[in-house]
């Protein structure tokens, strides 16, 4: 068996899972262990091949599954290194958040999970399938759905005004966005030498149109850049995130942030590399796409530091994330014509900061759903110190917060520094990039003190929720995922040469043969360090296990000097200068902590309105079948049952005389039919 | 021997440099004979047998001051004082930076476990001093990397020996040594601990060896901090001979403290909104040296 066949298979997989789980919709336990149990096989049979393709380095396809020949297109899955990044993350979130959402959907029953299970597990093989194909027609298709199925999960609490109102403004925001890549591939196509919605003639149609008519080609890039930028969550297009994410369901939160978000950078990356050929539109794309990155990363994460809903916070961190990885995209694409090593670099940089997002803000959003599933409120005022009561989840939300605010020796860490270093490399060519990275770095000192605030109001500190709250952990299914999407954030933190040898692969095989310079060249040989250099010679060094060593000698020398003394421990209550005050007379409230520095930045992210569209009455009307259909009908029937009823009087002598004259009706009858005895 | 070399420095010399200033500087300010200069090593050790008072048991308050000092410790491993880091060649600018900010974190941290108003509010603008100062140091290290075209700090430091100075350069230490006062948290920038106000913010409930930690934590990172803006923008005296060089370094760093010393003894406490504008103004001067940079001046 091929390896792509797995992959075939797995989508084949999710899609009975989705019809399994309809029909098993009613016993809403079960309906979630099914669900788990086909993702888990998909996700494994995805993961294989990914990683198969990424060991190996070469591209694998499939034969065409279906043929549209008027158009001259062909249904082809086909996973290069670039899609196995994409579907190992997708496959690790489906996993984790599936299994999360098994006991997580369990609390409210006012909403059948009908709409849940099925709907999950077709987004989940319409994100596989968008990255596995290579032909613009079925990328728009598989697109399409991706975003559907994503509405319908966004828009599950349907009680929830707020939800609906979220969910409209994403339906809105997202198909402008389609609208506009829709029209750009179109205007590729007309102008294609062979028409055809195939990558390579689109790159044909591309090459062409560079040369007689740049500011058509200019207009296709922006309507690409825009669309992608609205699905990625970049600002100013990507105003609908901060709204949607925190109404959905949490598990949904994580995969919205972890994988959805990260297919509009997929994208980007294939417009440029696979739609465009290099020129010199690139480098001025690239410098406008590290622009988008850095507004997104200045605004949203000010405008994070200000929000008291512990979701929204993270919604409003996930826009910073990405700006991070445009940043890092922009940068590459900026270079990839002047200086190859940094570009490259650059691009791998982006992917890695984007596998690490897809692991730790998923991960994030896992925490925040167990903390609301256990004490009911995301509001940070409402409920405090829950590592007192959930140990576990806490100190995975620990890791998963140092992480994203880059502590070294986490996997965040790792990227930022390589974003950070080719940036600063990148400044020698291009000097905006170096203040796009001091925007950059300024903020991801923002980035710590949110974090530090989500966990200090949410996890650490003095324990503070109602007296209804349950006070234990959450159930076993709920913790597994926390820990397993953890694994990879210390994993990749301490060997961050395990993830570049094979985001080398991802970023090498989208870029023309032998353009880039030898793994080995760019960051040393050693399996332990990154030894980077960028432009000849040796350029910056990380190296995670010699310093975590010297970090581990310096905290034993600390813990020996600090037991010098052998001094003993008392408890006492907390000092209050003699006073003495309820803890909850005294808490400090979110709002206050940093109110200083956020007057500064009040005004930064405006509230966007939601459109209040006008119901189309008419279609409603039509649409209301029991109006113009079902109680008309029903009258009728009353009507005719009225007069049928009043021959049942109830005399036993008039019954006789009904049978009576019915036997001989049938005698004549049978009399006549006959013929005569 | 570089290894014992930073971590004698900034371990022994750390603490002795705060009696100096206490002695010499603000005792003659405040027209009194003031304590011996070792008086910080009996502070320390006498803290480190007292009773150790837990009104929070958390897992967080009971390790942060074990990784502020460790922490510290390895950001002065990765710095060159006078001569190359032990762990240079393991970490660069941007590690150090990072570093160096896991000590604020962990002073953040407990701030927030210990659950105290005081220390919230410390915690709190902890964080916001952090912010606006932190930028100054890392726009001033990568001024140094675009001059220098590495950001390894010992090829900054040997570039600007060798090619120093350069008007982007003094502007960056200009800036630099605008920050040292609050890197170092000394008035009128101590605002996170302010004593007066807040009665040491995010410290308060801690006592005993916890509080040694912290403190020898802090009297390290001064050398730090001192040195870096020492070695990377005061290269005079760098004559790449091992004992002389060490001594040199020495001195340009108490001449640092002292200074530093002596703005802490005069000023008054600013309040964090005119800190943060003074900063903002700071991180301006900063940019300005780093456009400089880019233009090959």
């Amino acid at each position: 068996m091929a390896v792509i066949d797995l992959l075939i298979g797995a989508l084949i997989l999710l899609v009975v899972g989705a019809a399994v789980t309809a029909l098993l919709a009613k016993r809403r336990a079960m309906c979630g262990y099914v669900a788990f149990l086909f993702v888990a096989v998909a996700s494994v049979w995805v993961g294989v091949a990914a990683f198969h393709v990424l060991s190996t380095g070469s591209p694998i396809a499939g034969a065409p599954v279906l043929t549209i020949a008027p158009l001259n297109s062909s249904l082809v899955f086909t996973v290069d290194g670039l899609s196995a990044v994409f579907l190992l993350i997708t496959s690790l979130i489906a996993v984790c958040t599936t299994l999360f959402s098994v006991r997580y959907m369990l609390v409210d029953e006012r909403y059948s999970l009908v709409r849940y299970y099925p709907i999950l597990l077709l987004f989940f093989a319409s994100v596989i399938s968008v990255v596995s194909v290579r032909n613009m027609l079925f990328f728009l298709v598989f697109w399409e759905f991706m975003t559907l199925a994503s509405y319908v999960l966004v828009v599950f609490e349907t009680d929830n005004a707020d939800a609906r109102r979220a969910g409209l403004q994403y339906f809105i925001a997202t198909h402008i966005a389609t609208g506009g890549i829709l029209l750009a591939t179109i205007l590729l196509y007309t102008n294609a030498p062979v028409k055809s919605f195939e990558f390579e003639a689109l790159l044909e149609s591309t090459r062409a149109l560079m040369a007689t008519s740049p500011a058509l080609i200019h207009l296709i890039l922006a309507l690409f850049v825009i669309g992608f930028a609205t699905k990625a969550g970049i600002l100013p297009f990507g105003f609908w995130l901060p709204n949607a994410h925190p109404v959905a369901p949490s598990p949904f939160s994580a995969v919205l942030s972890g994988c959805m978000v990260k297919i509009g950078v997929y994208g980007v990356l294939v417009v440029f590399t696979s739609l465009t050929p290099l020129s010199h539109f690139t480098t001025v794309w690239g410098v406008w796409i590290a622009v988008l990155g850095t507004v997104s990363i200045f605004v949203a994460s000010l405008t994070a530091l200000q929000q008291t809903d512990s979701k929204r916070l993270l919604a409003f961190s996930t826009i910073g994330q990405m700006g991070y990885i445009w940043l890092a995209l922009g940068v590459g694409l900026a270079l990839l014509r002047i200086s190859p090593a940094v570009a490259v670099v650059a691009l791998m940089a982006g992917l890695f900061h984007l596998v690490n997002h897809a692991c730790f803000k998923s991960l994030l959003f896992l925490n925040a759903g167990a903390a609301l599933y256990r004490t009911g409120t995301r509001d940070m005022d409402k409920a405090g110190g829950l590592m007192r009561i959930m140990p576990v989840t806490a100190v995975t939300a620990i890791i998963a917060a140092l992480a994203i605010s880059g502590i070294p020796g986490l996997n965040g860490f790792a990227s930022k520094w390589l974003i950070f270093e080719s940036g600063i490399v990148g400044g020698f060519e291009i000097p905006l990039l170096v203040f796009l990275v001091v925007v950059a770095i300024f903020i991801s000192a923002v980035t710590l003190a949110y974090y530090m605030k989500f966990l200090g109001m949410v996890f650490v500190g003095k324990l503070h929720i109602g007296q209804e709250v349950e006070r234990r952990e959450v159930p076993v299914s709920m913790l597994v995922p926390q820990v397993l999407m953890a694994i990879p954030c210390v994993a990749f933190g301490v060997l961050p040469m395990l993830a570049l040898k094979y985001l080398y692969v991802a970023a090498n095989g989208i870029l023309p043969a032998g353009y880039s310079p030898a793994f080995a060249s760019l960051f040393g040989s050693s399996p332990l360090a990154v030894n980077l250099s960028l432009s000849g010679l040796r350029s910056g060094a990380w190296g995670p296990v010699a310093i975590l060593v010297a970090f581990v000698g310096c905290l034993v020398l600390g813990y020996l000097i600090s037991r010098m003394g052998a001094a003993q421990t008392r408890e006492v209550p907390m000092w209050l200068c003699g006073e003495e005050h309820d803890f909850s007379e005294v808490r400090y409230p979110v709002h206050s902590f940093l109110l200083t520095f956020n007057r500064y930045f009040a005004k930064l992210y405006p509230p966007i309105p939601v459109p209040r569209l006008p119901r189309p009455t008419a279609i409603l009307k039509l649409l209301d079948i029991d109006r113009w259909l079902y109680y008309p009908g029903l009258r009728w029937g009353e009507r005719i049952i009225r007069v049928i009823s009043a021959t049942h009087a109830g005399f036993p002598q008039l019954y006789v005389l009904w049978m009576i004259v019915g036997a001989a009706l049938a005698v004549i009858v049978l009399f006549s039919m006959g013929g005569g005895p | 021997m570089t290894f014992a070399i930073n971590l004698g420095l900034v371990l022994l010399i750390g603490p002795l440099l705060a009696g100096v200033v206490r002695k010499v500087v603000r005792a003659r300010v405040h027209s009194r004979k003031g304590p011996p200069i070792v008086q910080p090593f009996y502070d320390l050790f006498k803290l480190l047998g007292k009773e150790d008072l837990q009104s929070v048991a958390s897992q967080v308050v009971q390790y942060a001051p074990l990784v502020a000092f460790a922490s510290v410790l390895v950001a002065a491993l990765l710095t060159p004082m006078g001569m190359r880091a032990p762990l240079g060649q393991y970490g660069d600018m941007i590690v150090f930076a990072y570093f160096i900010t896991i000590a604020a974190v962990a002073v953040v941290m407990t701030g927030l476990a210990c659950s105290s108003p005081y220390s919230m509010m410390g915690a709190g603008r902890e964080v916001m001093m952090h912010l606006v100062v932190e930028p100054v140091l890392i726009i001033c290290l990568i001024t140094a990397a675009i001059k220098a075209g590495s950001l390894l700090m010992w090829d900054m430091a040997a570039w600007n020996y060798v090619n120093g100075p350069a008007i982007s350069m003094v502007a960056a230490a200009v800036a630099l040594f605008l920050a040292l006062q609050a890197q170092v948290g000394k008035l009128p920038f101590d605002i996170p601990e302010a004593d007066q106000e807040i009665m040491g913010g995010p410290f308060i409930e801690l006592s005993g060896p916890k509080l040694a930690m912290f403190q020898w934590a802090f009297f390290a990172r001064q050398v730090v901090y001192a040195s870096v803006l020492a070695v990377i923008f005061i290269p005079w005296g760098l004559t790449f001979a091992f004992p002389w060089n060490v001594g040199a370094h020495l001195l340009k760093v108490i001449v640092l403290i002292v200074l530093v010393g002596v703005i802490d003894v005069v000023n008054p406490r600013l309040r964090i909104d005119q800190a943060m504008s003074y900063f903002f103004g700071v991180i301006f001067v900063a940019l300005v040296a780093m456009a400089f940079a880019l233009i090959g001046a």
